[in-house]
């Protein structure tokens, strides 16, 4: 008997929708309270670091994809991310404007010290798309992001709206609700003719999950970074600081330090963990 | 049917603020509303002030409850909003139903698509009414829409057209005619609520309403002017139904009714519980009743919290507060020649200049009282005070409603008034008149050694929180790009808040 491919996905299509990274408490308090600009500040140049890897994983991804309906698949999602429908913008472009619109001066995203969470969300996935096999990795970039996303940004929309950005500014976000359900479709009957059985299903699983709980680790040390920002004197939990601190975040011990603190290198070094096989 | 009933968290846990720090008490109000349905129906109540952020959305996907219900004050009006947003995203089709103080004096707050019902006031038996009706239709099999629900007293009805219907004002009945509110239902918190080293914490409410009338103050409005009591008899039911040593009764205005305490009295001495118990009264009842006061130290009252407000009878005039300066001065003396933990609410206002926090703090060293706890006088909604200054308030972001933020402008610029304002640690360095004499203390000495093992998580809460309470930065912090003239600094830094009047 043939596996039922469509069957998984639409279990997995709702696990993904029901799980609590995708529906974080985080995001409902975006959609609820009068969050600042302030506050958008300092939420973008954490998830800034996100968006600026996408394509990486996407890439590395593509390296090891075995048949071209998956290869496919990823160039399509590859060329929109490049710029396709947003005016030759890459994706980071669009989100370096929304940072402008809250205030981030030129470079300033290079001097932010990032949460654990999200370094720890970029090494796994680095690791999801290089280590692992291919439709693991096609599990965290696909379902885990496609089927995500346009659910977890709605209240974030809905609270930058609120904070008066302009649909401008917050381009970026409003473009995603679209184009990755566009996404979310091709990526639905890609999976369904590459499924073909049970192990194959729990390779798409594990990597979908994985992701999550990545992305939900990723929403409470944003949350930490925001919610706390105004209160450094009790500040991050200690074990956070103590590891901003280390990373040169007191200025104590300036450049280099410093240097393995900031955005790029911080990335950087992470890529270089996790060479491309 | 199956109901899931949810304490919002705070917006924020390390917010300036007492709650979740210094007192964290049972969620009373859901367990009330929980135990008039349980009968019939499957009620859980999760406390998300003690959950992880992601066990609410994982709760509402397994349990999938058909009726989701919250409760807010006003500090907390934006967490319940995210509640009811989190229930609508993941279970369309249950009824969400807001309540609480202030979804009663502010409802049109919650018109929100993702809000069905706001409760307006006590909601006992408005909820019994909403779940009876819901779950009939539920049994009948008939796709339910909200029209079902329009006329139910207390309710502010969201109509599938959009609108919005109000019910007549909400039922009420005698306090001892409720069930006594089902701790059951919370069980999986036992032993987590606390209130300073008072841990664990058992919660009860044993009167509704307050026959005083200060205008900064709705408690008396919310109850529609009506103050009801529960018996003394059932007072010491529940007491002695309470497994833990240490309880908080909730009355707004605990001290009054003099018949009814000494029937209390009589009924714990009769018992011997042997239990501490705390809980918030008026100075000029404990000035008038010195000998009662002391008879109830003597079956267990530990601690009493009390709004002193300020240092000047004009002033206390200005709030209503019907009260003068020596019954505060005379309260504090019973009180601590009693041994009973006494919790000085004090308010600075908006007007205040340097000499004003000099002369508040100078009282308050003189006082005496254990905890003095100094406060910004806030027009909170529901209030006389929030009608006066509607206009003049400088934001309606209420998660600044927490009496730690003036919300009207200041006299002194706000980086002053705020420099003056945490200036108040003084009066604990510089108190005149402690609490724990030696003859207090030996008096006190069972009391004592039972706080004992919650001192230590006291002290390091109190240590941190000081770090926060006690910084002028922290309060400009919370309200930059909220409060108009106050932004923080261009480079995004925590360090610095500049303020631009």
């Amino acid at each position: 008997m043939s596996f039922d491919a469509r069957s998984f996905l639409k279990d997995l299509r709702q696990e993904v929708e029901s799980h609590p990274a995708v529906n974080h408490t985080f995001l409902a308090r975006i959609g609820t309270s009068p969050f600042t600009i302030e506050d958008y500040k300092v939420f973008g140049l954490q998830h800034y670091a996100l968006v600026g890897m996408f394509t990486n994983y996407m890439e590395r991804l593509l390296i090891n994809a075995p048949n071209t309906t998956a290869k496919c698949w990823l160039a399509k999602v590859l060329v929109d991310e490049y710029g396709e429908g947003s005016d030759g913008d890459d994706h980071t472009v669009l989100y370096r404007n929304f940072l402008t619109s809250c205030g981030v001066e030129v470079g300033e995203e290079d001097r932010v010290v990032l949460h654990t969470a999200v370094r720890d969300f970029i090494y796994s996935h680095l690791v999801l798309c290089s280590q692992r096999p291919f439709l693991v990795g096609l599990g965290a970039l696909g379902p885990g992001h496609e089927w995500a996303i346009p659910r977890m940004f709605g209240p974030i929309i809905k609270g930058l709206r609120r904070a008066n950005f302009s649909e401008d500014d917050i381009m970026y976000f409003t473009l995603h609700i679209g184009q990755d359900e566009d996404h979310a479709l091709w990526l639905e009957e890609a999976l369904a003719s590459m499924i073909k059985n049970q192990e194959e299903a729990d390779q798409v699983r594990e990597g979908t999950l994985a992701s999550l709980e990545a992305r939900l680790q990723f929403w409470e040390g944003v949350q930490e970074q925001v919610v706390r920002w105004r209160q450094p004197g009790l500040g991050l939990a200690l074990s956070e600081r103590t590891r901003q601190w280390m990373a040169g975040a007191n200025g104590l011990f300036g450049g280099v330090s410093r240097a393995t603190a900031v955005y790029r290198p911080q990335i950087h070094d992470l890529s270089n963990r996790v060479p491309i096989r | 049917m199956r109901i899931l009933l949810v304490q919002p968290a705070p917006f924020e846990d390390a917010r300036l603020g007492l709650e979740n720090t210094f007192w964290l008490s049972e969620p009373v109000g859901l367990t009330s509303i929980g135990t008039m349905v349980q009968d019939d129906h499957e009620v859980r109540i999760l406390d998300m002030r003690l959950e992880e952020p992601s066990k609410l959305p994982a709760t509402l996907s397994a349990f999938k409850p058909d009726l989701v219900g919250t409760t807010a004050m006003t500090t907390d009006a934006y967490q319940a909003k995210a509640v009811m947003m989190l229930a609508k995203q993941l279970v369309p089709d249950c009824l969400t139903v807001m309540g609480g103080h202030h979804a009663t004096f502010m409802p049109e707050f919650y018109d929100e698509d993702y809000v069905d019902v706001v409760v307006q006031g006590e909601g006992e038996l408005t909820f019994e009414d909403i779940v009876g009706i819901w779950s009939e239709g539920l049994d009948s099999g008939t796709k339910l829409q909200t029209t079902a629900l329009a006329g139910v007293q207390g309710a502010r009805t969201h109509l599938p057209d959009g609108s919005w219907t109000e019910g007549s004002k909400p039922k009420w009945r005698e306090i001892d005619d409720f069930p006594a509110p089902d701790r059951n239902l919370i069980s999986q918190y036992k032993g987590q609520y606390f209130f300073l080293a008072a841990k664990p914490l058992a919660s009860i409410f044993t009167s509704r309403g307050c026959s005083f009338d200060c205008n900064f103050c709705a408690i008396w409005e919310f109850y529609d002017r009506k103050t009801r009591f529960l018996s003394a008899k059932n007072i010491a039911d529940q007491m002695e139904a309470c497994e833990e040593t240490f309880l908080f009764l909730l009355d707004d205005n605990f001290l009054t009714n003099h018949s009814r305490l000494v029937r209390l009295c009589e009924e714990l001495e009769e018992r011997k519980l042997g239990k501490y118990w705390m809980t918030q009264g008026r100075t000029d009842f404990i000035a008038k009743y010195p000998d009662l006061i002391a008879r109830l130290a003597n079956v267990g009252l530990a601690g009493v919290l009390s709004g002193y407000e300020t240092n000047d009878e004009d002033a206390l005039e200005g709030l209503n507060k019907r009260n003068t300066l020596e019954n505060n001065r005379a309260a504090a003396k019973i009180l601590r020649d009693n041994g009973i933990l006494s919790t000085g609410i004090f308010m600075v206002r908006p007007d205040f200049e340097e000499k004003d926090f000099d002369a508040l703090y100078d009282y308050i060293k003189d006082l005496g009282v254990t905890f003095p706890l100094v406060t910004i006088l806030t027009p909170l909604p529901g209030t006389e005070m929030f009608r006066k200054y509607r206009d003049q308030l400088l934001t309606e972001d209420f998660r600044l409603y927490d009496l730690l933020h003036p919300v009207i402008p200041t006299k002194l610029p706000r980086e002053e008034f705020y420099k003056n304002f945490t200036r108040y640690r003084t009066v604990y360095r510089e108190s005149r008149n402690g609490w724990l004499t030696p003859k207090v203390a030996w008096k006190r000495r069972d009391f004592l050694r039972k706080l004992l093992p919650g001192m230590p998580r006291t002290i390091v809460q109190g240590l941190k929180y000081q770090k926060i309470q006690f910084d002028y930065r922290s309060y400009l912090r919370d309200e930059a790009g909220i409060i108009e003239d106050v932004r923080p600094p261009a480079s995004g830094g925590p360090d610095a808040v500049t303020v631009t009047s």
